[in-house]
């Protein structure tokens, strides 16, 4: 599948036919710029390209065409080779994701990766976590009154009346900021609480039904594996829990084992059949859907069933350094330079070390830039369209500073947002993407050979960095990322080989480089503390 | 040259294996309407499929049901001539599903009742034994009218009724419902990678579903449905440079003229049918999607245009700014506008996954210039125009698997939808609605002026088109068919052709009786 390093460069004579190419053509051989691309070195150059001829007069005709229309147009568009665009409107989307399951079932963990996974395709999300609510109030009450409540397994049991309101009082708070929020213009709210029994889904239905044009499903997490419960809880235990701050390890394990069938007692899984929920089992490998009906609806589901627990890790490299990242140039679709060949012949040894005997999948784009550096690679090999290398338009094939030399600049500050003409966005490229995270997710071991601002888009998608600091990440070439998901964030490790080669990251002009600390951590504290016994949103 | 993306060193596409969707459960509860889909989903893909009905194939050797003996379609005493004929045909069935698979095809969906454990398990293993994948897909219905509507609907229009009295052919089909409820199994062996779909869609159950391929299928009937609703299709208008994608270029007065009458068009043509049908356009919502090329969304301007008019006309305030276009946009405004209105309620949404098909280093040439400066390329792309990538550019293969969410959200979307398109993302959508073969699409006729009517039915759709514009853009003057090679698949290529042949609408197929 991979094409060979080599490829054949198709001869073409140059004949007596090309002097009789009709209209543009001619003119370009008149002026003797033909032979842009290695592989066909007689073909003509991109006519519409920014530094072509077309462009330009093409741009003067738009406007006569307008006038001569009877019919009533909009505003003139921009010319030139680029523009900012807008994020999309997602206004209409507005859900309430309600959480069930027993505590150290992995309800966080599949709120959590939702949470990454619908912000990164630029929805509004946010976790009103119950717990974390009422660490924070304890701990203003515990500031204001000095009384400090008691958050042992006794306040979770239903024996306990006070607690038992208390914890009611404080689901039903979160839920009012949670729909406050959505008002205010959110997208996807999750309700991270055990909501472990028909009462209180009742009372979360009832209360979603007020509102018009909020819908509100259920997303219950099961899990039977003994392993995966010890797991979960031993990572409660050992991450910092503040309920465990002043416990040693062993009683912390036994008070939250007490609080786990204190929850069971009560626990009724879900059976109401009018109720719009996911069931997952064991993470993806049982799922039930009921009433799921919108297209986010729906995508949510199809996303949490690809999740799965296994180990494995993901690597990201680029091509080697390619011919026109020399000569800095952007786009097309040049071979390696001589030190982009090295790096493509050190890279499997590199490889090999690191992963020993465990199976790997190489993706690469179709470019040959990068079948070229996986080209030595001893594992079976994928080419992925959607991974070729942003689109840059009538850019393709230019140096930053040819044609429109104004232009860079506005890119530069919001890269994000700025689409080329005829090519592509960062906006355009994560919702390209978004099928290989589907993929990535379902995937053990893979090793991706690619673009800079494909791996921006992919390693911003698992470090869980904003948009508008993605198109700054720093990729550096001939070196390897290796990324090891966990239960929060990433774990990341960088190898360069030791190759030259140039540096083609462009900071954002007269901006403070932002270093972008990924968080690992699970948040125990809503940051914005909550002083009012009325509920306010809170801001993270 | 790179192989088109997935193919694997046997043939087959996606890295899946071969895989055996077998179907399960009572007469009349859509498994003839999902394997129907399914199947033309995967084949719109590129991926070998076939669906083996049962039932075609006992009526294509016994004949009707009044040739069948009357014990035939009761699961419990039969006689021997009874047993004989069944054996018969479930052994045929299993034929053409190993001929299938031996003749490099990679899915089959085997479409018939499969109630009784037993015979579905021992089935399912002499498949696993060959190292074919093996999917459970169960439907149950519970919904009396959804089973009533499917009788009525598909049901006694089957051969196996042809010349009944309606009501007595209902009658007749609810005995033979009864007659296998009392032995039919619900799915419990969980060892098998299962799917389970309750009242078409309602609730779905999926269990141990593993590898690439059998997660599409269960995305796709995660997003099916069966609700009434129209899907419009029409090019984009005349632009000043039909021939480059990346020039992305504004529309000609020609175009804006196009645009404006599509609106009228469209408009029209849609109050009638949801007349007929005893529905208001006032109370339905037109949602538009239209790629991010200008001359696209410049084409829904009209659009936006009279509902903000309207809404003007009736004091309404405006909900957001009706400027359509995408450039320059500030902050704060948005990439879709949306006007409630009581006289028109539209939507327009830009998707960029809807671009039209990348001609890469071609851009801008003419097929002569084309065919003279890259004459392998153009070789091998005249041999398979659907798989071949000329250098930077995309194959119809390329565009379909960039569609493919797109075509997801479309089998979501329960609006009326108006796609205002590229002639080629056009193709491969149509494709699919009307299940034509992949190979087929670079072929597909498309023609500006024609707006494209479709409606989803059982087992497939109902398609008509109505041309309404002639002008630039359409036909050239003094054009003709002489001399044109037929073969000349890049005219379709680009976005200022005609194309060669006429899209063909075919009827769907007549209503099957599901497997019995």
């Amino acid at each position: 599948m991979a094409r060979s390093n080599s490829p054949t460069i198709p001869t073409l004579k140059v004949t007596d036919d090309l002097t009789r190419a009709a209209g543009v053509l001619q003119d370009m051989q008149a002026q003797g710029t033909l032979g842009h691309d290695d592989r066909f070195p007689n073909s003509p150059p991109a006519l519409f390209g920014a530094g072509g001829p077309m462009l330009k007069r093409f741009d003067e005709s738009t406007l006569a065409s307008r006038i001569g229309s009877q019919a009533a147009t909009p505003p003139q568009s921009v010319k030139g080779i680029g523009n900012k665009v807008a994020k999309p409107d997602y206004s209409e989307s507005k859900i309430v994701l309600a959480m069930v399951g027993l505590p150290a079932r992995g309800k966080s963990y599949l709120s959590n990766k939702l949470e990454v996974y619908l912000k990164w395709l630029e929805y509004d999300v946010k976790v009103f976590n119950v717990g974390q609510l009422r660490r924070t109030r304890a701990r203003q009450k515990a500031k204001l009154s000095g009384i400090k409540e008691d958050h042992t397994a006794s306040w979770f049991s239903h024996d306990n009346p006070e607690a038992t309101e208390s914890r009611e009082r404080l689901a039903q708070d979160s839920l009012e900021m949670l729909i406050n929020w959505l008002k205010e213009g959110g997208n996807v709210g999750i309700h991270d609480a055990t909501n472990s029994t028909r009462s209180r889904r009742a009372s979360i239905e009832e209360r979603v039904s007020k509102e018009k044009g909020i819908s509100l499903i259920f997303l219950e997490s099961i899990c039977n594996d003994p392993a995966i419960i010890a797991a979960n809880v031993a990572l409660k235990i050992s991450s910092g829990d503040p309920d465990y701050k002043d416990t040693s390890p062993e009683t912390a394990k036994q008070d939250f084992l007490r609080r786990i069938s204190a929850y069971e007692k009560v626990y009724e899984t879900i059976t109401e059949p009018h109720l719009s929920y996911l069931r997952i089992v064991n993470v993806g490998s049982e799922v039930t859907m009921s009433r799921i009906n919108g297209y986010l609806s729906s995508r949510i589901a199809f996303y949490l069933m690809n999740l799965h627990l296994k180990p494995r890790s993901i690597y990201l490299s680029r091509h080697g350094e390619s011919q026109f990242n020399v000569e800095g140039k952007i786009g097309g679709d040049s071979l390696l330079s001589p030190r982009g060949m090295q790096y493509a012949e050190a890279l499997p040894a590199l490889v090999t070390d690191n992963i020993g005997d465990a199976p790997l999948t190489v993706w690469t784009s179709t470019l040959r830039r990068t079948i070229q550096t996986a080209h030595n690679l001893p594992y079976p090999k994928l080419t992925w369209k959607s991974l070729d290398e942003l689109d840059a338009g009538v850019c393709d094939g230019m140096t930053y500073e040819q044609a429109y030399p104004d232009d860079f600049a506005n890119r530069d500050e919001d890269k994000f947002n700025y689409r080329y003409r005829g090519g592509e966005s960062y906006r355009d490229v994560v919702v390209r993407l978004e099928p290989v995270i589907m993929e990535l997710e379902r995937q053990e071991n893979i090793i991706i050979i690619g673009h800079q601002a494909i791996l921006r888009c992919l390693y911003a998608y698992f470090h869980y960095l904003p948009q508008a600091d993605l198109p700054y990440i720093k990729i550096p070439l001939h070196t390897v990322i290796k990324l090891t998901p966990k239960a929060y964030g990433c774990d990341e490790e960088r190898y360069a080989l030791p190759i030259q080669a140039v540096d083609t990251h462009r900071p954002k002009p007269k901006a403070a480089q932002s270093v972008v600390v990924p968080n690992h951590g699970r948040e125990y504290y809503a940051v914005e503390p909550v002083s009012s016994p009325i509920p306010v949103p809170s801001k993270n | 040259m790179v192989a088109p993306l997935y193919t694997t060193a046997s043939g087959l596409l996606f890295h899946a294996g071969k895989i055996l969707v077998v179907t399960i459960g009572l007469p009349a509860r859509g498994k003839t309407h999902i394997s129907r889909a399914l199947e033309r989903y995967l084949r719109w893909m590129g991926v070998k499929t076939q669906v083996v009905s049962l039932g075609d194939y006992r009526r294509k050797i016994l004949g009707g049901t009044q040739k069948v003996p009357p014990d035939y379609f009761t699961l419990g005493e039969k006689s021997p001539e009874t047993q004989e004929l069944r054996k018969k045909v479930s052994e045929g069935c299993e034929k053409l599903i190993w001929e299938f698979f031996g003749n490099g095809g990679q899915v089959v969906i085997y479409d018939a009742n499969n109630g009784t454990r037993k015979a579905r398990l021992a089935l399912a293993q002499k498949f696993d034994k060959a190292g074919i994948h093996v999917v459970l897909l169960e439907t149950l219905c519970d919904n009396k009218e959804i089973i009533e509507t499917n009788i009525r609907s598909v049901k006694i229009s089957s051969p196996d009724y042809r010349g009944w009295d309606p009501d007595q052919a209902v009658q007749d089909y609810y005995k033979r419902i009864r007659d296998h409820e009392k032995y039919y199994e619900t799915v419990t062996e969980t060892t098998w990678p299962f799917i389970r779909i309750i009242n078409v869609g309602e609730k779905i159950m999926v269990n141990n579903i593993q590898g690439y391929l059998q997660t599409r299928i269960v995305f796709f009937l995660m997003n099916i449905h069966n609700k009434f609703r129209t899907i419009y299709f029409a090019r984009s208008g005349q632009s000043l440079i039909e021939h480059s994608y990346k020039a992305d270029s504004d529309l000609s007065p020609a175009g804006w003229e196009y645009a404006e009458r599509l609106k009228e068009f469209v408009l029209e043509r849609r109050a009638k049918s949801l007349e007929q049908r005893g529905l208001s356009p006032q109370d339905r919502k037109l949602v538009i999607w239209t790629s991010t090329h200008r001359r696209a969304h410049h084409t829904a301007w009209p659009f936006l245009a009279t509902a903000q008019a309207s809404n003007i006309a009736e004091g309404l305030p405006m909900s957001s700014s009706p400027e359509p276009s995408s450039m320059l946009a500030t902050p704060g405004q948005h990439m879709v506008s949306k006007i409630a209105s009581p006289v028109l309620n539209v939507k327009v949404v830009e998707k960029p996954q809807m671009l039209e098909i990348n001609p890469g280093i071609w851009d801008g040439l003419s097929p002569e210039q084309c065919k003279k400066y890259y004459p392998e390329d153009w070789e091998r792309f005249l041999k398979d125009p659907y798989a071949f990538r000329a250098p930077r550019a995309e194959s119809y293969h390329d565009l379909s698997v960039r569609l493919e969410p797109i075509l997801i959200e479309l089998e979501k979307e329960q609006e009326d939808l108006l796609i205002i398109g590229h002639a080629s993302v056009i193709r491969c959508m149509l494709a699919y609605l009307i299940g034509l073969p992949a190979s087929e699409i670079p072929a597909i006729e498309i023609a500006r002026g024609d707006l494209l009517e479709v409606v989803p039915a059982s087992y497939g759709v109902h398609s008509k088109a109505f041309h309404f514009w002639d002008g630039p853009g359409r036909r050239v003057l003094g054009d003709s068919d002489v001399g044109k090679n037929e073969n000349n698949f890049y005219e379709n290529y680009a976005e200022d052709t005609k194309g060669k042949r006429k899209v063909d609408t075919p009827i769907p197929p007549e209503g099957d009786l599901a497997g019995v």
